[in-house]
């Protein structure tokens, strides 16, 4: 390997750490800091603010449901894509990556353009039959299910295609139907790549702001989730609430980075 | 002498929780290459002839020693200036570069004329029978083709040396033994020093002029592959080149045992025949003979029959007149048998 | 992070490739259709639900605009506020774009070819922004850029602070997609170009560089992608300032709240298209990169 002389490496060096410090590791200490600035004050004046610990509950209720249709859905549809052919296959795997791509303020839009209870196009007859989804919890579900569609897809696709199919084929020759191959081949396989994606869309689901904010209509008390309390509580001037709360979402999201930096090399290998 | 090598020593940190110390790759290795010639650095995998050419080239570098090619002293060289052609077990090929760029890669960088260049590489592409692939992509090459254009791009810069790393090693049985019988020819053409790393004795004894054996980082033997074959300096040697088998105190070929079914010389060794397998024209025998040796010897079926030999005989094993036998030294399971 | 992961299923032409034609002469003779009656069902579900959440509502987004007509598009986009709003949001992406290509390369380089203590965790700090909650980010920056500035930067609510959200939050990108091309770079391959006389800066050059490029411009559009469509981070760091620190987003977004769905349609579906844009771009970067091989 041609290697770079010493100056230019540590110049490189130099550079890289330099950008990322100052962009990243910095601030995001800041705000630990800000957060820890009188010991576990802020903390616990977040903990003990009904309004942050409602939209706390719910952020958890609604990234949770997320995850489980996400990870359903993903799992099933990365096994349609590489283990079956079928007419529009290309067009699909083409337009589950769409998700990354759309701007969070166009997918509320377009989620409030189809279910809002007055002017979208199925809304009111979901309104008639009893249901409510625009400023309410299925409405959020759905615009976090928008944002994190692809992630558990991203992880299983490339693993199902590395694993092959002979390890089903084999079960199948030896007597299983498919779903004792699913259960039984398919998924301890692909399960590191499912427990990463589960992660990522975790991380995506807790974290999401715009789409949410449009959906929900930030009720407070009732659709308000912990991005749009950070947000409320640093416009009411209420920074500490605001740094204490975001602690909290970086502690998680660190938390599931180490998490997956912990699987990584196991299912790599 | 084309390319001369003394002292040469080069140990590599040892990696991983093993704790066994460094990993000597070569011990004080001493060697000189011939110009003109085509050269076989040959020996069993992790041996050192790797790592002796990798420093030839000056793509490594040797903790101790000197490297001289063509009388100049090349040990502190970086590869840029050495002048050697190198190829590599695996190709690499420049994936982004069409066929003909790859090839006129080193004239570029040499910045010579441009109709120069495109002369040249339209000649070496003639040479290599890859004319009609100028314009495609190596991803569109198989991999014998492949080796071929990396020979050629190789050889574009007029290399004082050309140095091949297992090149063939990656190739499948039978595109390997063309592209051998190939690349003696195109020595026979172009005529360059020509060094190559094969661990493939018959590679080695088919292609070569000379050939060095390279064993646990030190040259067993130098010589012609007649010289090699026929006067092995000691048991690695003669067992690294062939089959052996172990005979009262001698290695021996098991092709080189007379068997006879009574006792007809003096100092012939009694034994009884253990197991007789037969594949095609040969005969393999086992003999446990009386001192409790397990004797291979191989012979055609025709002999086999006409001696009368059946599983169960007792025979008489003596070395044939004009066998080449060295003394046993080494347990024979310490040595390992290419391929 | 690069698009187009499900590539993957369509593998290039094996190497050996004597039996190119007539493997693909084999694959068209299958069946286009595998589908067992359990996995039809499955897919029926899966692409109701797909169609439910995605495609109905990008549908409506782009009916709600075609609605007005061309008028609607050009009564929109010639607003001087939304044209200052695009201006800004495609110069600042356009930057954080370039700064990406240059910083994301060095960084993967650094975490490929050197090694040195904390690098690791280097490694970790980079994933930080895809896992950060947008308006967090933009918390984040506020403290080192904002009016408690410890540099004494008083960025926010400037045209910088854009800048400074969009760099925080597509910073993965490039870094993310060039790293794993630059470890599966084979050494020999600069052994090579050296030994024919290449120097260091050659074989960057003319070896290195264009195995990178299709990796940098993937994380290029990516991250041009995020860029054009941010909102979260920069709620809090830009001020949302009219003609100065106001981006496409947050335009989209005003239009929302003063229940002009058709305006914001309008622009909405401009991003749409764009974003379409980037995705096709991608696609055929990787095609001809699978070519390759």
């Amino acid at each position: 390997m041609v290697d770079v002389s010493a100056p230019t490496k540590w110049l490189l060096r130099l550079l890289a750490v330099g950008y990322v410090f100052f962009l990243v590791a910095w601030p995001v200490a800041l705000v630990v800091k800000e957060t820890f600035s009188d010991g576990l004050g802020n903390l616990v004046e977040a903990l003990t603010d009904s309004q942050v610990t409602g939209a706390l509950q719910l952020t958890l209720m609604v990234a949770l449901w997320a995850v489980v249709i996400n990870t359903l859905f993903g799992v099933g549809i990365s096994l349609l894509l590489v283990r079956y052919e079928f007419p529009g296959k290309r067009m699909l795997s083409a337009m589950i990556d769409i998700p990354l791509s759309v701007s969070p303020v166009v997918v509320g839009l377009a989620l409030l353009l189809v279910y809002n209870g007055r002017t979208g196009w199925f809304g009111p007859s979901i309104e008639e039959a009893g249901y409510q989804v625009i400023f309410d919890t299925p409405g959020m579900i759905m615009a976090t299910c928008f944002v994190a569609l692809p992630l558990v897809i991203r992880e299983v696709v490339p693993v199902l295609h590395e694993i092959g199919d002979d390890q089903e084929q084999a079960a199948r020759s030896l007597g299983a139907n498919a779903p004792q191959t699913f259960w039984r081949i398919t998924l301890p396989s692909i399960k590191w790549a499912v427990v990463y994606g589960v992660v990522l869309s975790l991380a995506r689901s807790l974290g999401e702001f715009g789409a949410v904010k449009i959906v929900s209509g930030n009720i407070t008390g009732r659709t308000q989730t912990a991005t749009l309390v950070v947000e409320a509580k640093y416009q009411n001037f209420q920074q500490s609430t605001a740094y204490a709360t975001s602690f909290l979402l970086i502690f998680v999201s660190i938390a599931c980075l180490v998490v997956v930096a912990f699987l990584r090399p196991k299912h790599d290998s | 002498m084309s390319i001369d090598v003394s002292g040469l020593t080069k140990t590599f940190p040892s990696t991983g929780s093993g704790r066994r110390g460094d990993f000597v790759a070569l011990d004080d290795v001493s060697v000189s290459l011939p110009t003109g010639q085509l050269t076989a650095l040959l020996g069993p995998s992790g041996g050192g002839k790797s790592t002796l050419l990798r420093i030839i080239a000056g793509l490594d570098t040797a903790d101790t020693g000197t490297v001289t090619i063509e009388g100049t002293d090349a040990t502190r060289l970086p590869p840029q200036k050495r002048n050697v052609g190198f190829v590599f077990q695996h190709y690499a090929v420049f994936k982004h570069m069409t066929v003909a760029k790859n090839v006129a890669f080193g004239l570029e960088i040499r910045k010579r004329p441009k109709a120069e260049i495109a002369e040249r590489v339209d000649e070496l592409l003639k040479l290599v029978h890859l004319s009609q692939f100028a314009h495609r992509l190596p991803s569109q090459l198989s991999g014998g083709q492949r080796q071929r254009m990396a020979l050629a791009r190789a050889l574009a810069v007029e290399p004082s040396v050309l140095l091949l790393d297992e090149p063939f090693g990656a190739l499948d049985a039978k595109v390997r033994k063309e592209l051998r019988e190939w690349l003696r020819r195109l020595h026979d053409e172009v005529a360059v020093t020509t060094v190559f790393v094969t661990h493939d004795q018959e590679e080695a004894l088919e292609v070569a002029d000379e050939i060095v054996v390279i064993n646990e980082g030190r040259v067993e033997q130098v010589g012609t592959p007649d010289q090699l074959y026929d006067d092995p300096a000691n048991d690695f040697v003669m067992s690294f080149l062939g089959e052996v088998t172990h005979l009262s105190g001698t290695v021996v070929r098991p092709h080189d045992i007379d068997v006879s079914t009574s006792p007809q010389f003096a100092g012939a060794v009694e034994g009884t025949v253990s197991r007789m397998l037969r594949v095609g024209f040969e005969v393999r025998l086992h003999v446990l003979t009386v001192d409790g040796e397990d004797v291979s010897v191989v012979m055609t079926r025709t002999h086999a029959r006409s001696v009368g030999i059946r599983e169960g005989s007792t025979v008489w094993l003596t070395v044939a007149a004009g066998a080449t036998v060295v003394p046993s030294m080494r347990a024979a399971s310490q040595v390992e048998m290419a391929g | 992070m690069t698009t187009a992961l499900l590539d993957g299923a369509h593998t290039p032409a094996g190497p050996e490739s004597p039996q190119g034609p007539r493997r693909r002469r084999a694959r068209r003779a299958t069946p286009r259709n595998t589908l067992t009656r359990g996995a039809a069902l499955g897919l029926g579900v899966t692409m109701m639900w797909f169609s439910l959440l995605v495609l109905i509502p990008l549908t409506a987004v782009v009916a709600a605009a075609a609605e007005g007509g061309w008028d609607r598009y050009f009564s929109v986009l010639t607003n001087s506020q939304t044209w200052a709003a695009v201006t800004l949001t495609v110069t600042q992406a356009l930057l954080v774009t370039a700064v990406n290509v240059v910083m994301g390369t060095v960084i993967a380089w650094v975490l490929v070819r050197d090694r040195f203590w904390g690098q690791s965790l280097l490694n970790v700090i980079i994933d930080v922004p895809f896992a950060l909650p947008t308006i967090v980010a933009g918390l984040v920056l506020l403290s080192l850029y904002g009016p408690n500035s410890p540099l004494g930067l008083h960025w926010a609510f400037t045209e910088r602070a854009v800048t400074l959200a969009l760099a925080f939050v597509t910073l993965p990108f490039v870094v993310r997609t060039v790293q794993p091309v630059l470890e599966e770079l084979e050494a020999d391959v600069e052994e090579a170009a050296a030994s024919l006389g290449a120097q260091r800066l050659t074989v960057f050059r003319r070896i290195i560089l264009p195995s990178l490029v299709p990796a940098v411009m993937a994380g290029a559009a990516l991250s041009f992608a995020r860029a054009i469509s941010e909102y979260g981070s920069l709620v809090l760091l830009s001020g949302n300032r009219p003609y100065e620190t106001e981006v496409v987003s947050v335009r989209v977004l005003t239009f929302i709240e003063n229940g002009n769905n058709a305006s914001a349609a309008a622009l909405a579906s401009v991003m749409l298209f764009v974003a379409l844009v980037v995705i096709v771009a991608l696609d055929l970067v990787q095609r001809r990169v699978a070519r390759r091989g």
